[in-house]
């Protein structure tokens, strides 16, 4: 109480003068230093390229819309600086944005290809990311999860390691993967070579006539972001799309059916992973058809073929969430029944890969004799020139003709002149994304924008290591010989044909195409 | 009479709404230009997009039917800037002004945070910043340092299909209603024309404006000229009731001198 009076006491008229004089001080300082009679807004940055006048159209501007709810991509705005790179390589490169009338319909045209990803510098776009996924399933002791790995992946890998492009990193992936404990690591090189027999099969059907309705030239259907490029833009050249699945999606049906059938597990609780170099991939898995692993079992639960999908970043950043030196493993094989892949496969990474190892396994199914040596060094199909052709003579059959493209640009004239008639070819092989899946939307930015260096290293290391192999033709792989024998019986069997081919969705009506010059 | 402080009706931007894909270019351009905050509560872009203290622009996801079909539209809103700004008329303060350039402008130091601008405003526009000790309203400013510049505004700018068309507002109005009647699959209303007396920002659609989350019940009569109405007796009302005032006050003052002097003489 005394010591309250003695307070209220120094509160003297002098004292209260002083405070109110130093309180207005503050607020004539804070007033003149802080208050800013601009008006308001205005206090950011924009890129160089939109400081022009109002008339001046910009150059490269603006960014790719994305589908909220596509199962490939994402977009971090925080992250976007509107460099406007999406653009470019969307629609120079891959001719996909821009190339349909506006106003859009239903849909926002996208092929998942995911090139803009690769090119974005901020990596503001990017996968949608599963990494959490395949922890939790990692994790599941109830759980078998085995893992396949694309031919691509294991030359780009070590990049995202510190090592050079095009880094041989196979068996340093198969020993991690091990060691971050998938029941089992298998490769897709294993379902290439099969596509490899059912596609030469359907090849040869439609050039001898017994496949009726299904015309010349045969497409690829490997690449998911092509097919999708074809369903929207090109929907009339479906039939020449092969029947056959993606080797991701082969590999999916036949580890919960045949391998889960000879090793006695129920599929169910199989969780199917894929480390892929691509995004479009992550769609191909969604697609609803893609669970005839659940109708060979008549499974009233959805048992889907392939249950989760990585690309190669992703497994690069699941491999550093469990603190893995890359580098430092020591290198393992692949685990055996859907492990084995010959060098034919392996070379499904690059450009002109899939035609060089049908056409290993053609001549062999056509002549009964081993492919000639020019056959294993395919130089006109190698190599980052946009549409690549070739003609090959095969004793008694006559001249296949043959070509190789690359990037969705430069497919578009090549299927008008399928359009209008004109294609000399009897067989095309199209990859989605410049080079092929080496430079695939889910693989490493080793150079930003992609570089045909980066693309050229990963590709050498391709064909170094398939000149290396003993094995080096699909049809020589033990481990899918014996597939036939003891489950699908032969090419395009009534079984092959339902677990591996497929059929495609006309997605022609989702917008009206540009009118092109 | 309505009120016009400008001869000319100042730069505008015509929104072609059929021409957009959603990428939401505009609405992050906005945000980098004018360094806002990113707000996972009130998304800028998609289904939910609405306007904040953070979000002057947002680029609004619609699911609609056109000709029996299912089709997606994607609508940017925004200050519309008007002719006769209401928030201008309403605020004491002159915080908004309305420039020649046609930009209506905040100005946050001359702001004393009575949210009058929100009341009148019949886009329901301008935004509070509710999380702010010292807050302050918000609102699009048409980019006002770049287009004194000759530039775009950001959002104009960066679109990479042509949305939007800057420039002045007639020769605007003149293209809106050349693209409309050319080609059968436009509205024929040009949103802005008229409403609220007209605004500088103009948009045309292939989808009636209803559809897409306009304010089609927008009188065509400047807010301002509202107010006018009334507020155009303040001064007589002033000097009257003055008058009237002091007129009492000197009344008073008389009767109770008069009333002193009684008793005075009273008590004598």
């Amino acid at each position: 109480m005394d010591k309250q009076k003695a307070r209220e006491k120094e509160v003297t008229r002098r004292n209260f003068l002083k405070m109110m004089g130093t309180l207005g001080l503050v607020g004539a300082t804070a007033t003149l230093a802080g208050c800013s009679k601009e008006p308001a807004g205005g206090g950011g940055w924009l890129p160089q390229q939109y400081q022009v006048a109002s008339s001046w159209p910009t150059q490269v501007r603006g960014r790719v819309p994305l589908d909220p709810f596509s199962p490939s991509l994402t977009r971090d705005d925080e992250k976007c600086i509107l460099c406007g790179q999406c653009v470019e390589v969307c629609q120079k490169v891959q001719s996909v944005f821009g190339y349909y009338q506006l106003p859009i319909k239903d849909n926002i045209v996208c092929v998942n290809c995911g090139q803009c990803a690769l090119w974005c510098p901020t990596a503001a776009i990017t996968e949608r990311d599963e990494v959490q996924k395949v922890i939790e399933a990692l994790e599941d002791p109830d759980k078998f999860v085995v893992v396949q790995t694309a031919p691509a992946t294991r030359v780009a890998l070590g990049e995202e390691f510190g090592l050079p492009a095009g880094s041989w990193v196979q068996g340093q992936q198969v020993a991690a993967l091990k060691q971050m404990g998938f029941d089992r690591v298998f490769d897709t090189n294993f379902t290439a070579d099969l596509t490899i027999l059912e596609e030469g099969t359907e090849l040869i059907n439609r050039i001898t006539g017994k496949e009726t309705g299904r015309p010349l030239p045969q497409f690829t259907s490997c690449s998911p972001g092509w097919i999708k490029f074809c369903e929207y833009y090109y929907p009339y050249l479906i039939p020449n799309l092969s029947t056959c699945k993606s080797p991701q999606q082969m590999f999916g049906a036949l580890v919960k059916t045949y391998y889960a059938k000879q090793n006695n597990i129920d599929p169910k609780n199989i969780v199917s992973v894929s480390i892929m170099p691509c995004t479009a991939k992550k769609f191909e898995a969604a697609r609803p058809e893609m669970n005839d692993a659940g109708q060979y079992w008549n499974s009233e639960e959805e048992i889907r073929d392939v249950d989760i999908v990585l690309t190669t970043r992703e497994l690069a950043r699941l491999i550093k969430h469990y603190g893995i030196d890359l580098a430092a493993l020591p290198e393992e094989e692949y685990d055996p029944m859907m492990g084995e892949g010959s060098g034919a496969g392996l070379i499904f990474g690059a450009t002109g890969g899939v035609m060089e190892a049908a056409v290993r396994t053609a001549y062999f199914v056509l002549t009964n004799q081993p492919a000639p040596e020019v056959l294993f060094n395919l130089t006109p199909v190698r190599g980052l020139e946009g549409v690549k052709e070739a003609s090959l003579e095969i004793p008694g059959t006559g001249t296949l003709r043959i070509a190789v493209v690359h990037g969705l640009g430069n497919a578009r004239p090549v299927l008008e002149a399928v359009r209008r008639g004109e294609s000399p070819y009897h067989f095309i092989e199209f990859m989605c994304c410049p080079g092929g899946c080496v430079s695939g939307g889910g693989q490493p930015r080793t150079s930003l924008p992609p570089s045909d260096e980066v693309r050229e290293a990963r590709i050498a290391s391709l064909y170094q290591k398939d000149a290396s192999y003993k094995l080096r033709e699909s049809h020589e792989n033990k481990e899918v010989i014996e597939l036939y024998e003891t489950f699908l019986d032969h090419p395009i069997s009534e079984l092959a044909y339902k677990l591996l081919h497929t059929k495609y969705t006309d997605r022609g009506d989702n917008f009206v195409a540009k009118k092109l010059s | 009479m309505a009120y016009n402080k400008f001869d000319t009706p100042g730069k505008g931007v015509l929104i072609d709404l059929s021409k957009c894909v959603g990428c939401g270019s505009c609405s992050l351009a906005c945000k980098m230009w004018n360094d806002l905050k990113f707000d996972d509560k009130f998304p800028d872009q998609g289904p939910d997009a609405k306007l904040s203290d953070k979000n002057w622009t947002a680029v609004r996801f619609h699911a609609v039917e056109k000709d029996g079909q299912p089709v997606f539209r994607f609508v940017k809103n925004q200050c519309l800037h008007c002719q006769q700004p209401a928030c201008e008329s309403a605020c004491f303060s002159r915080a908004f002004q309305r420039t020649e350039s046609g930009a209506t402008i905040y100005y946050p130091h001359l702001c004393v945070g009575c949210r009058y601008c929100m009341l009148a405003c019949p886009f329901n526009v301008p935004k509070f910043q509710w999380d702010q000790t010292f807050p302050l309203v918000t609102k699009c400013q048409m980019c006002f340092g770049r287009i004194e510049k000759g530039e775009a505004p950001a959002c104009v700018g960066v679109c990479p299909t042509n949305v939007m068309t800057f420039g002045d507002r007639d020769e605007l109005l003149a293209l809106a209603r050349k693209t409309i009647e050319s080609d059968d699959k436009y509205v024929k209303h040009i949103y802005g024309e008229h409403e609220a007396g007209g605004t500088n920002w103009l948009y045309i659609s292939d989808v009636p404006f209803e559809q897409l989350g306009f304010r089609t019940d927008v009188t065509t009569r400047p807010i301002p000229e509202y107010s006018h109405e009334f507020l155009k007796y303040t001064p007589p009302v002033i000097v009257a009731w003055g008058g009237l005032l002091s007129g009492m006050y000197i009344y008073t003052k008389r009767r109770n001198k008069i009333a002193k002097e009684e008793k005075k003489d009273m008590s004598v």
